[in-house]
Parts: C-alpha cells; sequence; structure tokens
C-alpha cells in the first residue's frame, strides 16, 4: 500500500458538500469506479486536539475534563481522515447515506492532548451484506516515540452501502433469524433531546444532514433525524470504562436507528473475575417503549503487551 | 451588659489531641497548579478540576480502585446542580465506585475544614484513609435568574390550567431577565471583601510599602520553590498550565509600586490595596491524602506531619466592631493556649494572603498590646512572628486563591516543609467570608 500525505485532518463539511455534488453527477453519468476499493493510505502527519472542541466533547459525553483523549474522541478525531477516503471518486461506494453497522476499537494507552497524533487510515474487507454491500475503514493513530511511531489506537468501522450491490461481490445467505430481545434492567436512562445530532455534530464536526434536524433528514429519506451512532458509542463506552485505567478494547453494534427526540434505556453490566478485579463490561441501548434494541457492544481490559498485535490478526481473518 | 473580653485561655485542655485518640497524618498532597479566571481552566467545570486533582493524587500514591474510607470535599461558588459534587468527583476518578464522599462548604475556609474534620474522624477510629479536598472557579460561575423571573418560572411549572399559566408568565418583568451573577459582595453589608479588607487595613494603618514588598516576597519565595523542584510532587499539570499561572517571579517593588488602588479608593491617600498586593479571581483543585498511622504503615505510604488541632472563630463585622477578615487574629490565641504553646514553638507560619492587607493587620492585632489585653484577654501582646517563618514557600498572593483550594494547597505544602525539616510545627491561619476563620496546628514526623 502507499501513502498518500494530506496537509491537515480534513473538514468533514467539504467531504459531505462533495459527496453532494458527486452524488447528483453519478445520477447523470455512471459511475467510473473499478469496483475495488482505494489502494492507498490517507495520512495525516502530528495533527494537534483542539482544547475548547475536546472539553466539549467531554462534558457532552459526560466524561470528566480530563487531560486524556475519551476513545470516542480519537474516533472523532481521526474518522475525517477515513472519510476522506470514502469521498475519493474512485471509491466504489456512495458516501451519503452510508449507514454505520460496527466499531471496534483498541485503546492502547492514555493519549495526552498535548501529543501531536499521526493518523493512517485505509479502507478493506469490502464484502456482500444480505442488504447491500459493507466496507472496513481502518483508522490508526501513532504518536513518534523514541523507538519509531507508537500505535496508541486503532479503530475499526463498519458502513453498509444499503442496497448497493457490487459485481463479484456474493451476497451472504440471510442470517439465522435473531433470538427475541429480553431487554434487562436498565442501568440508565439517557434523555436525548432533538437537538442532540447538532450538540454532538458541533464537537464532532460530523455534521451529516441525517443528524441536524427532521428536515434535513427527510430529504435523506429517513423519517426523523437520528443521534450519532458515535455519540451513543462514546458516552456508553465512556461510562463502562469510568474508574478503570489501563489499555482496554471495545466493540459496538449498531442494531436500530435512535430517533430523536429519544429516551434510550441503557444496562452496562461489569464482569468481575472471582479476585474482584474487573473483566470488563457489555451493554445494550434499548427503546424502553418498542423493546427494539438499538445498540450492544463490550469493552475488555488489555495487557499492555497483548494489544498491539491481536487486531492486525483479526482483521486478516 | 458589659463586653467580656474573649478570653484566650478559656476552652480547656483535656485530651485534644493528646493520648487518648490516635494520630491523623498527613500522607500527602496534589493540586492541579492555579489559573487566573478567564484563563486555561475557562471551561474545565469544579468538577473536571477536583477529579483532576483526585487522578493526579491516585497516580502519586498508587489508589488506582482503593475504596478510600471518605472524601470531604467543597466549593464556594457552586452550581445547584452540583449537590454531589464530591461524591461526582469521586465517581469519575481512578477510586474504587465504593468510596463515599459529602460536601463541606465554609467559605475560603472550605478546605481547611475538610482536613479537620476528617482528621477528626481519623483519629477517632471511624476512618483509616480519608481524601481532603476543594475546588473553585471563578471562570464557570454559576449564574442564577433573578428572583422575580424564578418566582415566575416556579409558579409556571405549578400552574394547572393556561389562566394560571398566563397569569405566572404575566408576572415577569423585563427587569427580571437580567441574571444574577455570584459576587464577593458580603450579603449584610453590601462591601465586596476587598472594601471590607481596605477598612481593616487603614484601621491597622498598614502601609502600602510593606503590603508590597509581602506580596514581592510571596512571588519570590514561590518561584524559588518551583525552581528548586519543592511542587514537584504536589502538583499535576492540567490543560497546559505546570506553574501556577498568576505567579510573577520576576516582579519588582517599583513595578507593584506603579499599580493603582483597587480597592478602598474613598478613604483617597490611604487606599492601598492594590491588584498586586490582592489575590486574583482563581480556578484549581486540591485535595490532601490523611489517613491513621496504621494505614500508612500497612500501605507503605510516607507519614509527613500530624493533623494535631484546629480552632474555628468568627467576629462581629457586620457593624464594624471588628474586620471581615480577622476572626484569625480571635482564633489562634485560643489555639495556642490549649497546647500552652507560644509563637516561639512554631518553625513554620502559613497564613493565608487574601490580601497582604489581612496578614499584616493581623500581625500588627497580635503586637498590639491594647487589642490583646482588651479583645484576647491576655496580659501582654501575643507577640511578633519571625518573618523568615512566614509563608516561606509562597502563599495566594503568588498562587492565586481557588477559595475551596487554598486549605489544601497549604496543609500539604505545610506537611511537605515540616518532613523536610524532620522537627517542629507549623501553624495555618486561613480567614474566610462571612467573619471566619479556621486556625490548625500541624506537627513534623
Amino acid at each position: 500500500m502507499t501513502d498518500t500525505q494530506l496537509s491537515e485532518i480534513p473538514a468533514l463539511g467539504r467531504l459531505y458538500a462533495g459527496a453532494l455534488g458527486s452524488a447528483a453527477k453519478s445520477r447523470l453519468s455512471p459511475s467510473k469506479t473499478t469496483g475495488a476499493l482505494p489502494a492507498d493510505r490517507h495520512v495525516v502527519r502530528g495533527a494537534s486536539v483542539d482544547l475548547a472542541r475536546l472539553t466539549e466533547f467531554q462534558h457532552l459525553v459526560l466524561h470528566s475534563a480530563t487531560d486524556y483523549l475519551p476513545t470516542g474522541y480519537v474516533h472523532t478525531f481521526a474518522f475525517p481522515v477515513a472519510m476522506s477516503l470514502m469521498a475519493r471518486e474512485d471509491f466504489p461506494l456512495p458516501l451519503l447515506g452510508m449507514v454505520h453497522l460496527r466499531n471496534e476499537v483498541q485503546h492502547l494507552r492514555p493519549i495526552h492532548y498535548g501529543e501531536p497524533l499521526t493518523v493512517t487510515a485505509w479502507a478493506e474487507n469490502l464484502g456482500g451484506h444480505r442488504a447491500g454491500t459493507q466496507v472496513e475503514l481502518v483508522a490508526e493513530v501513532t504518536v513518534e516515540a523514541d523507538g519509531g511511531p507508537e500505535t496508541v489506537w486503532r479503530g475499526r468501522s463498519t458502513y453498509l452501502a444499503k442496497g448497493v450491490f457490487l459485481p463479484k461481490i456474493d451476497r451472504p445467505e440471510k442470517s439465522a433469524v435473531r433470538a427475541e430481545f429480553v431487554p434487562p434492567l436498565p442501568t440508565a436512562l439517557w434523555r436525548l433531546g432533538s437537538d442532540a445530532g447538532r450538540s454532538y455534530a458541533r464537537v464532532s464536526g460530523d455534521f451529516n444532514p441525517i443528524h441536524l434536524s427532521r428536515l434535513s433528514a427527510k430529504a435523506l429519506g429517513m423519517k426523523q433525524s437520528l443521534a450519532h451512532g458515535m455519540y451513543l458509542a462514546s458516552r456508553v463506552v465512556a461510562d463502562a470504562v469510568q474508574s478503570h485505567e489501563g489499555p482496554f478494547r471495545w466493540s459496538i453494534d449498531f442494531e436500530s436507528p435512535v430517533f430523536l427526540p429519544a429516551t434510550v434505556a441503557v444496562a452496562i453490566t461489569d464482569d468481575n473475575e472471582a479476585s474482584g478485579g474487573w473483566a470488563g463490561a457489555t451493554f445494550t441501548g434499548w427503546n424502553p417503549r418498542s423493546h427494539r434494541r438499538h445498540f450492544t457492544g463490550s469493552v475488555t481490559p488489555l495487557d499492555s503487551a497483548a494489544g498491539s498485535s491481536g487486531f492486525s490478526a483479526a482483521a486478516q481473518a | 451588659m458589659a463586653a467580656q473580653p474573649e478570653s484566650a485561655r478559656a476552652t480547656p485542655t483535656n485530651n485534644v489531641a493528646g493520648s487518648s485518640v490516635r494520630k491523623a497524618v498527613v500522607i500527602g498532597g496534589n493540586r492541579i497548579p492555579f489559573a487566573r479566571s478567564g484563563g486555561k481552566y475557562t471551561y474545565s467545570s469544579n468538577q473536571d478540576m477536583l477529579t483532576a486533582a483526585l487522578d493526579g493524587l491516585i497516580a502519586r500514591f498508587g489508589l488506582q480502585g482503593e475504596r478510600i474510607g471518605e472524601v470531604a470535599g467543597g466549593a464556594v461558588l457552586k452550581h445547584s446542580r452540583d449537590f454531589n459534587l464530591t461524591r461526582e468527583a469521586v465517581l469519575g476518578s481512578a477510586l474504587s465506585p465504593e468510596t463515599p464522599a459529602y460536601d463541606v462548604q465554609q467559605a475560603c475556609a472550605t478546605g481547611l475544614e475538610t482536613v479537620v474534620g476528617l482528621a477528626n474522624k481519623i483519629k477517632l477510629g471511624q476512618l483509616e484513609s480519608a481524601i481532603a479536598g476543594g475546588v473553585d472557579s471563578a471562570s464557570d460561575a454559576p449564574i442564577a435568574v433573578s428572583e422575580g423571573l424564578r418566582r415566575a418560572l416556579l409558579d409556571l411549572s405549578r400552574a394547572r390550567t393556561t389562566k394560571q399559566k398566563l397569569a405566572a408568565v404575566a408576572k415577569i418583568r423585563p427587569k427580571d431577565l437580567s441574571p444574577n451573577a455570584p459576587s464577593t459582595g458580603e450579603p449584610r453589608t453590601g462591601l465586596s471583601m476587598g472594601e471590607h479588607q481596605a477598612l481593616t487595613t487603614a484601621q491597622w494603618k498598614i502601609t502600602r510599602e510593606a503590603q508590597d514588598e509581602l506580596a514581592f516576597n510571596s512571588h519570590r519565595n514561590m518561584a524559588a520553590a518551583y525552581d528548586r523542584g519543592f511542587f514537584d510532587d504536589l502538583v499535576t499539570p492540567y490543560r497546559g498550565l505546570a506553574r501556577d499561572a498568576n505567579l510573577r517571579p520576576d516582579t519588582t517593588m517599583e513595578k507593584l509600586a506603579k499599580l493603582k488602588p483597587a480597592f478602598g479608593k474613598s478613604l483617597g491617600d490611604a487606599a492601598t490595596m492594590t491588584a498586586g498586593n490582592s489575590t486574583p479571581l482563581t480556578d484549581g483543585a486540591s485535595v490532601v491524602l490523611l489517613g491513621s498511622e496504621d494505614y500508612a504503615r500497612e500501605h507503605d505510604l510516607p507519614m509527613l506531619a500530624n493533623i494535631v488541632d484546629a480552632e474555628a472563630g468568627a467576629v462581629d463585622f457586620v457593624h464594624g466592631k471588628d474586620g471581615l477578615l480577622m476572626a484569625p487574629a480571635f482564633a489562634v490565641p485560643r489555639l495556642l493556649a490549649r497546647h500552652n504553646l507560644t509563637f516561639d514553638d512554631f518553625d513554620f507560619f502559613e497564613i493565608h494572603e487574601a490580601f497582604a492587607g489581612t496578614v499584616l493587620s493581623t500581625l500588627a492585632a497580635w503586637e498590639d498590646e491594647e487589642f490583646c489585653r482588651t479583645r484576647l484577654g491576655l496580659e501582654a501582646p501575643l507577640g511578633s512572628i519571625d518573618r523568615s517563618k512566614l509563608n516561606v514557600n509562597g502563599s495566594s498572593l503568588a498562587a492565586g486563591h481557588p477559595f475551596a483550594a487554598t486549605g489544601g494547597r497549604i496543609v500539604a505544602s505545610l506537611a511537605k516543609m515540616l518532613h523536610e525539616k524532620g522537627s517542629g510545627r507549623g501553624l495555618i491561619s486561613i480567614c474566610a467570608a462571612g467573619g471566619q476563620g479556621l486556625v490548625a496546628i500541624l506537627e513534623a514526623r
């Protein structure tokens, strides 16, 4: 893979605007993509965190405004680099309307806001999904250290282009019917106002119109605006790792959108070792009225040493 | 009824800090550097700063996941949503979530009062370990709606019919829409703390030069303490600050002399209090780890100093009988008498520098034969304090004064100074709004 250097973290607004433009264009002339993912990686070197925005982010996801980055914030920071790949003309799937299915993250050590961060992003694992085509975007955050770059955070986000079927990609068989969801006792109720999407857009820079207002969401075929998946993920993971230190991994699967305004029932269940030590937590979020599940996921502490290898291996499998 | 002098020998001396209770020790402390209001911590809340101070302490003493006996903290400028400020900070920290906590508020004495209260619980055997602390933000201060708007909104929330709702809204007047910001004014006199102190400073005839010199020494001493690494294990950087933002290592008497009076301007030539010899509004947090001797030994933690005893005081300042910030002048002699100590028995004096004038008025009172006789009931003046023992590593004029965080700053610093010296005693004196004061004795280990 070759690296394409970007001079700075791209502005998401411009990427969305460009995506709107190319969406319009592709209606007129058929796509010029080869159907394959871009072979290069996008890299931004030595990017710095905006402290005022970080503090706002921390307050929004109920994380104390410490000098260390909430894991969801790192995603938000790195995400535009991944998105710049998806916004390229040769990217085989349309950026707009892409559905966020899953995140898997390794947070390998505390990251101080003052550290210059290098973000490398690439796309891989283009694959079939019963409802369209899915793709994985990987973002890796490194810090320059004496012994070369040290990976401090790695995230893999899975997106689905609904209704897009590319040649030569098989659709998987319809998966077995999911067991019926029986909600556990909630440990929290989140009350999200109709402005929850706008608030998160402000701190994350993710001004995807589906999150901003009912009108802008309707323009993209949604019945109402919806909460950012990364807001839900950032908040639930910040809560789950709150009083625990050390490296950890977490993942979240999004099952149904949270339409705003909303009350989300959340259950975070700690796993404790026999010795009483913390072995991680599982979490679920659902609509307390309809009992539709919005998301499920887990957090697991990592041995400092184990972190760096496991993820790439899993990625290749 | 004739005024009774507040006798310095009034309180009996049984058992306090004696052999019937065990010792409470200072193990260590931590604070974030203090920032000037509107500076680096502008967008950090009290809870953020208290959590940051706690996390630094936890990291320093390996308390991750530990269940501490109790944590007490507080803030002077507090949002109503922060009713459980300290407990929330504990939940956001790396301490065990099973650590209980409570809030304390005694104006600028808050931080020291948390130390005293928890030390007493340790002495009585109720606690093995405790964390005392305090935080204040003048930047992220609560803004309240006006009383008129507040009443109308409460009526509106109780209204059931449209008519009742309209009636509630109709009560709102345009003037009700301007919010109320907190002030450092005394509710009963309407005077700010600085205006009150300006009267006391003039009463005790404290010169401008003496105040500037105290401020100069505070900056110089604190800068020197930073330079020799004294604060390395007392301060954790936060939000890009590694030293107190108010500290001016290069200030000079000439620079201080150029500043215009900020308080007591109506006094004309007797106006001596400037921005240089008064503490600015400040943001910051501090915490102190306390424990029984057993706790410290079992956890292989240092023991810097014992919390020996404390005494609170208050003065009748409302009609000017005493200056607003003069309560320590009364509390210190009572505390000394209880322990049969004199100023000569102390190696360090930590007198909180709310204003240079406060420190100097208090010292003047203790040297004044008439004040000591008529007001303290002493046969001779309490005496002078050796200036070379006063605020030797700087105090609030240099560091700044986030109200509730000052007590923790002083206790941790003094405990370390005493431990470094290896013997002796230190006296802490903190004045507070409402005409109050809290003073304490620490002894070296």
